[in-house]
């Protein structure tokens, strides 16, 4: 039972996603509550597209706000007193050493890291500090892994010399003479454009001196390689005594324990021993929190812009205070169930859902089931989908299927809509909602709530007139209120949510499991018209503060026994 | 949200409800209620076990439990202040509970703070001095070790506890919803 969200990824055409029938199609939905709304190109954004900028770092044990300018130097990790337990990950506490002196219990130095899940000690391996903060300076002296740092340091240096000094030769473009001001410009772009990858400079060296070889051959001469430029770096050798490698034979031979599991080692950064005794505490990787942005290339607008010293966010533009949430439940199961045994001819389905139209179900000869029983070919399920408004202005909502294309593959299962359109009253105080609120409605969407379905419908809403909208309105909603006095329509309404029915047939031959899309749309009233910003799906003339939204939720119902 | 989920009952008489709306099993063990401060809207269910009693042994009064609004205290529950020797002499440490706080059946909360928002599962061991930040997620049967931090908006789960995902930003109002309609659920038969 899921009811998941589309994100159109980008794309403005406003297609219907392809139906679930194509796997393909999964990656673009979403649960509601993790997607994002942009208001200034009205459309939904999920996590796979937004633009994600790094605002703030911390560390997740001592809760510090690492400046990020910081953050490389340390090498994206706490650089205070965070240190996680080589065995279980857990942070490691700072444990004072503990004495006897005149009977009384005296705490103090030295200090050592333990871990509180596992007991590990860092007396095991040595460490010991004088004081009780600052154990990553205190510990710069003490690391092995210093010498290492300063031959990785050594080595980058005598190759930075090396990659600064072979330029590239200047190359000729074209035959014409530019311009002075052309000239320096062209300059500027051949520049950037071959500047030296930083590592490719020997490789690059390596191919010339072979041209140049082969060229030799021919007789003709090309001048400097500039291969022997770099001169022989010589180790500092003394980070080679600290790593106690051992054989793979001396490694078979040992217990399982001792041996350190190669999740344990693999974030260590420079070589160090095998054997779990020896692996060091790491410092804990910084966390960081994030802003998001609207990947519209045009738009790039905040969507989420976290503030660094609470949970809240100073923008958040959710989906979930967009869209209406909709929710499925309460699944019936139908006991007239007909002549479903056998596989049936479109003709005869369509005829049957015309016949479903007209009559309405009568109450009792529905079943309650449990939402998680498997499902049973051939039968009848009704179910209650819940929208609930998040807007503080009513709103309308048309329920369709989307067409499926023309030769996606087939489907095992048949949906049908019998109250399609319908209204979702206003988000309000929970104090301010009355016993009877159906004068709430949005003026004129109340009238479109039962109209006969036609899969055709898209008049309806936004794009009449004001005034039409209200003749019409007289004519059908009488009759409607009264449908609704006796509880024929199955739409029940209450506070912001509204319940309509949803019946799903599953096929006879019916496998796997039973994934349908629903399209909403839906139209509310904008706070303040503005004809420059008109969306696509709008239809509604420039004047009219009425707009429409659609998007598409795919809902599995249940897996067929 | 929560349009379909179910009452969630109890026998008539077996829940006392304060003035603040408070919900209280008549079966749950609450030692110290001096010491023991609800928000409100808080529900105790039976079998909890809330130690008001383990204070700070120095004069006046002090608070060992509080706890915000929208929180609950499922079955079996234990809830027990965090102590250790200080100075030579072993001290007991309030909990400070924040509001819309969940914690699931059986489990063991020693912690020193519980930000607002968090779901702890059923079946956890939550050690000493614990600090968990607002609107965490500690998974069911997780463990966590004496005096673990765990940042805000993040997932904690397996044993020892350790970090396995962060939340969406939207969670706070998924958590206060998922909150507040359970309390409005939760009635008597």
């Amino acid at each position: 039972m899921s009811v998941l969200y589309h994100c159109p990824h980008l794309d403005e055409s406003r297609r219907p996603p392809l139906p679930s029938s194509y796997p393909s199609s999964s990656t673009s939905f979403t649960p509601l509550h993790s997607l994002y709304f942009c208001e200034e190109c009205d459309g939904v954004r999920c996590n796979q597209c937004v633009a994600v900028e790094v605002a703030s770092y911390y560390c997740p044990n001592c809760l510090f706000d690492v400046p990020s300018a910081n953050v490389r130097g340390d090498r994206n990790k706490c650089n205070r007193s965070c240190y996680a337990c080589p065995q279980c990950a857990t942070a490691l506490q700072i444990q004072p050493t503990e004495k006897m002196e005149n009977d009384q219990m005296i705490s103090g130095a030295p200090y050592s890291l333990i871990c509180t899940g596992c007991r590990w000690s860092s007396k095991t391996i040595g460490w010991e500090f004088d004081k009780a903060t600052g154990i990553a300076s205190q510990l710069a002296k003490l690391d092995p892994g210093q010498a290492a740092k300063t031959e990785f340091e050594a080595i980058k240096d005598h190759l930075e010399t090396y990659m600064s000094s072979s330029n590239p030769e200047p190359i000729r473009t074209s035959s014409k003479v530019p311009t002075r001001h052309i000239s320096h410009l062209t300059q500027m772009a051949a520049k950037a454009l071959h500047r030296d990858v930083p590592g490719l400079a020997a490789a690059k060296a390596k191919g010339k001196v072979r041209a140049t070889a082969g060229s030799r051959s021919g007789g003709l001469e090309k001048a400097h390689t500039k291969w022997d430029e770099l001169s022989d770096y010589v180790a500092k050798d003394a980070w080679r005594g600290g790593n106690d490698s051992l054989g793979i034979d001396q490694l078979s031979e040992m217990e399982r324990p001792e041996v350190a599991a190669l999740s344990k080692r693999w974030c260590s950064s420079w070589g160090r021993s095998s054997l779990s005794s020896s692996v060091l505490p790491d410092r804990i990787l910084l966390h960081t929190k994030l802003t998001k942005r609207c990947p519209h290339p045009s738009c790039r607008h905040l969507l989420i812009q976290p503030d660094a010293k609470s949970v809240r966010f100073k923008i958040k533009m959710v989906a979930l205070n967009y869209l209406p949430a909709v929710e499925i439940g309460r699944r019936r199961r139908r006991q007239d169930k007909g002549p479903g045994s056998t596989p049936m001819a479109p003709e005869e389905i369509e005829q049957r859902q015309r016949e479903r139209r007209r009559t309405k179900a009568k109450a009792g000869d529905e079943e309650d089931e449990e939402m998680d029983k498997a499902l049973e070919r051939g039968a009848v399920y009704v179910y209650q989908l819940a929208f609930t408004n998040p807007l503080y202005d009513p709103i309308q909502i048309r329920l369709t299927q989307p067409y499926p294309p023309k030769d996606a593959p087939p489907i095992n299962h048949h949906v049908h809509i019998p109250t399609q359109h319908f209204t979702v009253s206003a988000l309000k105080e929970a104090w301010a909602y009355d016993e009877d609120d159906e004068d709430d409605d949005l003026p004129g969407l109340e009238g479109a709530s039962e109209v006969p379905s036609d899969e055709g419908v898209s008049t309806v809403g936004g794009t009449l007139g004001r005034r039409n909208r209200i003749s019409t309105l007289g004519t059908t909603s009488s009759g409607l209120r009264e449908k609704r006095a006796r509880g024929e329509t199955g739409v029940e309404k209450k506070a912001n949510m509204t319940k309509v029915l949803l019946e799903v047939e599953v096929l006879p031959d019916a496998k796997g499991d039973v994934t349908f899309d629903l399209e909403v749309r839906y139209t509310y009233r904008a706070d303040a018209p503005a004809p420059n910003k008109e969306e696509p799906t709008s239809k509604s003339s420039p004047n009219d503060e009425l707009k429409t939204f659609t998007f598409w939720v795919r809902l599995n119902v249940g897996k067929v026994a | 949200m929560g349009a379909f989920d179910p009452l969630v009952t109890y026998e008539k008489g077996t829940y006392i409800e304060t003035d603040t709306g408070n919900k209280v099993s008549r079966k749950a063990v609450i030692t110290g209620a001096t010491n023991i401060i609800l928000g409100g809207k808080s529900i105790i269910q039976s079998g909890a076990v809330l130690r008001g009693d383990l204070r700070r042994y120095t004069a006046g009064q002090h608070v060992v439990i509080s706890m915000g609004r929208y929180c609950n205290i499922s079955e079996g529950v234990v809830i027990r202040p965090p102590g250790k020797i200080y100075k030579g002499s072993f001290t007991f440490y309030p909990v400070r509970i924040g509001d819309c706080v969940t914690i699931g059946q059986n489990s063991v909360v020693e912690a020193a703070q519980i930000g607002l928002g968090v779901e702890i599962g059923k079946d956890c061991i939550i050690g000493k001095f614990v600090i968990i930040k607002d609107l965490a997620v500690i998974l069911p049967e997780t463990v966590l070790p004496e005096a673990t931090v765990v940042p805000p908006m993040t997932v904690w789960g397996g044993n020892p506890g350790q970090l396995l995902d962060s939340l969406p930003e939207t969670h706070q109002e998924m958590v206060e919803a998922k909150c507040k309609g359970f309390y409005s659920r939760f009635r008597a038969a």
